[in-house]
């Protein structure tokens, strides 16, 4: 078993017309075992910036908390803020700098410019190599769960409502066809002057 | 013979002989348990690629010469294009010794066969899908022919072009190549049989030289005398050895 | 055949450095498999592509063989044992129907299927296998196996390279997974065959071992029906 897979989880974000989404299961689990249900691993950076980190748990906390600081930094150096694109060159960076001893996340970022507010999603593997598609990122245990599912329900220019719908059927059921993620998910649909945050409720098992 | 040495020894003194720091043991006397099977041989002696397609008319199969031991170019008369009956040709890569031995079983079925004097003639579907079994008879026991074959013939009036591999994979395509072929002139071969489904015969064997050329460029256990087999409604023909027209007044210009 | 005996070892004939072939009885040669009951039919789809690592075979295998007039067997995972185990197949179908002046029905054949399967148990057929066809009611019934024989009965199954992409893609469009108010009833034909082609679409974008075309079987009392349908070809 991968060291990615060993807590599991499935992670999705997707562009919309003038909104993103990025949607994450609730799972913490070691292999087999369920710990919690109420796991955070997408963690909002800014007004319009997400970032969510599937992979092993123990660096999430440490990724996340070293990117937290990497970007307070800039935007007190720079006085101003960090657009998705910086945001995500950055984390490509700090995770190429560990190129031979890496933390196990496949981070994905979601958000809209600060400026501009032009869609943008990333995503990349552990030791930093950026994938920017016009279409949707997936990660996680049950990833090709997701390629499938994504693959045949994205279309482009979807609403924010339309967004939604598709990111969440996307993302529930793919975890459903994966044993080590899922247990609850939460959507975030970011856009222009709103953020909306909400809970799905899944079967637990 | 010798003892053997690890890879944090002091190396044998010449190739298979004593180490410096081991005990000599005379050759004859070592009372190894030899009640064992082998398991997954190796290739000893190798051809290269086979490269072989169907045409308006029939199938063309070629295959150089050369039988190599390991980058020894070490038999170079080593045919390995051949007529089985006449309706099938068939050519092989791979380990030669194996070769060898299954064309003597593919013989020795035609012989037994042609006592029958029914009238009847194995076809090449039959052949290869003998082959099949034959090969996957012997992986299932670990113990493979390391070959590639590849069988050609006409069937029911229409070209037949079928390959097993050592493990029994086997499929039927109108263009069939194996190792090095498969890679440098199998995207040839679709591109021109794209382009001209209904190849005549002459076209068929220049562009089999062609691939035979590309290939003795670029494939290291390659040689550039070769034989071709071809079948049509009028019979086998197994023709060669034939020699690759080399052109090496470029080289001085690739660096 | 001359019978195997044991080779002798000739070190003097071993080679050191290059030469170190591990030999493996098994390849994936890939390949998806995705089937649909409804009713009074069933549809079953595999691709046609024959590959292993990044080399294509063929673009034109069909990996569905029918081994009766209402039951078809799809299988996708190693090719020399799917030629092997459709070969045993066939010759038992036709064992049963000489012994017995009957034709094997699709529940028999997919109990004989598990059976062949679990007494190759340290030696497995390394296939992903789907069996579809009517039962002894006349209702389609899609019948899906591990490499070892594990044998479930359901109404809608993908498996082989792309089944992981597939599946929950089935069971949302097919079984109505996380859906509200919605009634269920099982899918007619012409939404099945289009689901099939839509998910193979999908599947030939993102799995390099699926792809070049599908074959599709529709199985109904009046017969298999064959249809076909290209998919990307890179």
């Amino acid at each position: 078993m991968s060291i990615l897979t060993y807590n599991g989880s499935a992670m999705v974000a997707m562009k919309g017309d003038e909104c993103v989404s990025i949607a994450t299961d609730k799972r913490f689990g070691i292999q087999a075992h369920t710990v919690s249900m109420d796991f955070p691993k997408v963690f909002e950076m800014g007004p319009h910036l997400y970032l969510g980190l599937p992979g092993l748990a123990t660096d999430i906390a440490t990724v996340y908390e070293k990117l937290r600081f990497r970007k307070n930094l800039f935007e007190l150096r720079e006085n101003r803020q960090m657009s998705p694109q910086i945001f995500g060159a950055m984390v490509s960076n700090m995770l190429y700098e560990k190129r031979f001893g890496p933390f196990f996340v496949e981070p994905m970022i979601a958000g809209l410019h600060p400026q501009t507010f032009k869609p943008y999603i990333c995503n990349m593997d552990l030791i930093g190599c950026r994938n920017e598609p016009v279409d949707f990122v997936t990660g996680g245990s049950a990833s090709a769960q997701l390629f499938g599912m994504c693959e045949s329900l994205w279309e482009p220019n979807m609403g924010p409502d339309d967004l939604f719908e598709t990111t969440s059927q996307a993302l529930v059921n793919a975890f459903d066809r994966d044993a080590i993620s899922g247990w609850g998910a939460t959507v975030y649909i970011i856009e222009k002057d709103k953020v909306t945050t909400r809970e799905l409720k899944t079967r637990m098992d | 013979m010798f003892n053997t040495v690890d890879a944090y020894s002091a190396p044998p003194l010449w190739k298979n002989g004593p180490s410096p720091c081991a005990f000599h043991n005379f050759p004859g006397t070592n009372c190894e348990n030899n009640d064992f099977t082998q398991h997954s041989q190796a290739p000893v002696t190798t051809a290269t690629s086979v490269i072989a397609f169907t045409f308006n008319t029939g199938v063309i199969i070629g295959g150089d010469l050369l039988a190599s031991y390991g980058s020894l170019a070490r038999y170079r008369n080593c045919p390995r294009v051949m007529k089985v009956n006449d309706n099938i040709i068939m050519g092989a890569g791979g380990d030669y010794a194996d070769f060898q031995y299954v064309k003597d079983l593919v013989d020795q079925k035609i012989i037994e066969e042609d006592c029958l004097d029914d009238g009847f003639k194995l076809k090449p579907r039959s052949l290869y899908c003998w082959l099949t079994r034959i090969m996957y008879n012997r992986r299932s026991r670990f113990d493979p022919f390391w070959n590639n074959f590849v069988v050609g013939g006409i069937q029911e009036g229409l070209p037949f072009l079928g390959t097993v591999d050592k493990l029994g994979t086997a499929y039927e395509d109108n263009a069939i190549c194996t190792g090095y072929g498969a890679h440098l002139a199998l995207p040839l071969i679709r591109d021109a049989l794209e382009k001209n489904p209904l190849m005549s015969e002459e076209e068929a064997k220049a562009l089999l030289t062609k691939c035979m050329e590309v290939l003795f460029y670029r494939d290291a256990r390659s040689y550039p005398k070769y034989q071709i087999g071809v079948i049509t409604d009028d019979g086998v023909k197994i023709e060669g050895p034939l020699e690759v027209s080399q052109k090496w007044d470029l080289a001085h210009m690739i660096h | 055949m001359a019978s195997v005996v044991p080779r002798p070892h000739y070190p003097d004939y071993s080679t050191a450095a290059p030469v170190n072939h591990h030999f493996s009885p098994y390849a994936d040669n890939g390949g998806s498999i995705v089937a649909i009951a409804g009713d009074d039919y069933v549809v079953i789809g595999g691709d046609t592509r024959l590959s292993t690592g990044f080399q294509i075979y063929t673009r034109q295998q069909s990996k569905l063989f029918s081994l009766s007039k209402t039951t078809v067997l799809g299988c996708a995972g190693c090719w020399c044992d799917t030629l092997t185990l459709t070969r045993l197949l066939s010759a038992r179908m036709q064992m049963y129907e000489q012994e017995h002046n009957k034709v094997m029905s699709t529940p028999a054949a997919a109990q004989m299927l598990s059976t062949v399967l679990y007494y190759k148990r340290f030696f497995p057929y390394y296939i992903s296998n789907m069996l579809v066809g009517l039962d002894n009611d006349g209702k389609g019934c899609v019948y899906s196996y591990d490499p070892i024989g594990h044998c479930e009965r359901s109404n809608y199954r993908a498996g082989g390279s792309a089944g992981a992409l597939l599946q929950p893609l089935l069971d949302n469009q097919v079984g109505m997974k996380n859906m509200q108010n919605i009634k269920d009833e099982s899918i007619p034909l012409e939404r099945a065959l289009a689901i099939i082609k839509d998910v193979f679409v999908s599947a030939a974008e993102r799995d390099i071992y699926t792809g070049d075309g599908i074959h599709i079987n529709i199985i109904t009392k009046d017969g298999i029906k064959s249809d076909s349908f290209p998919l990307r070809k890179d």
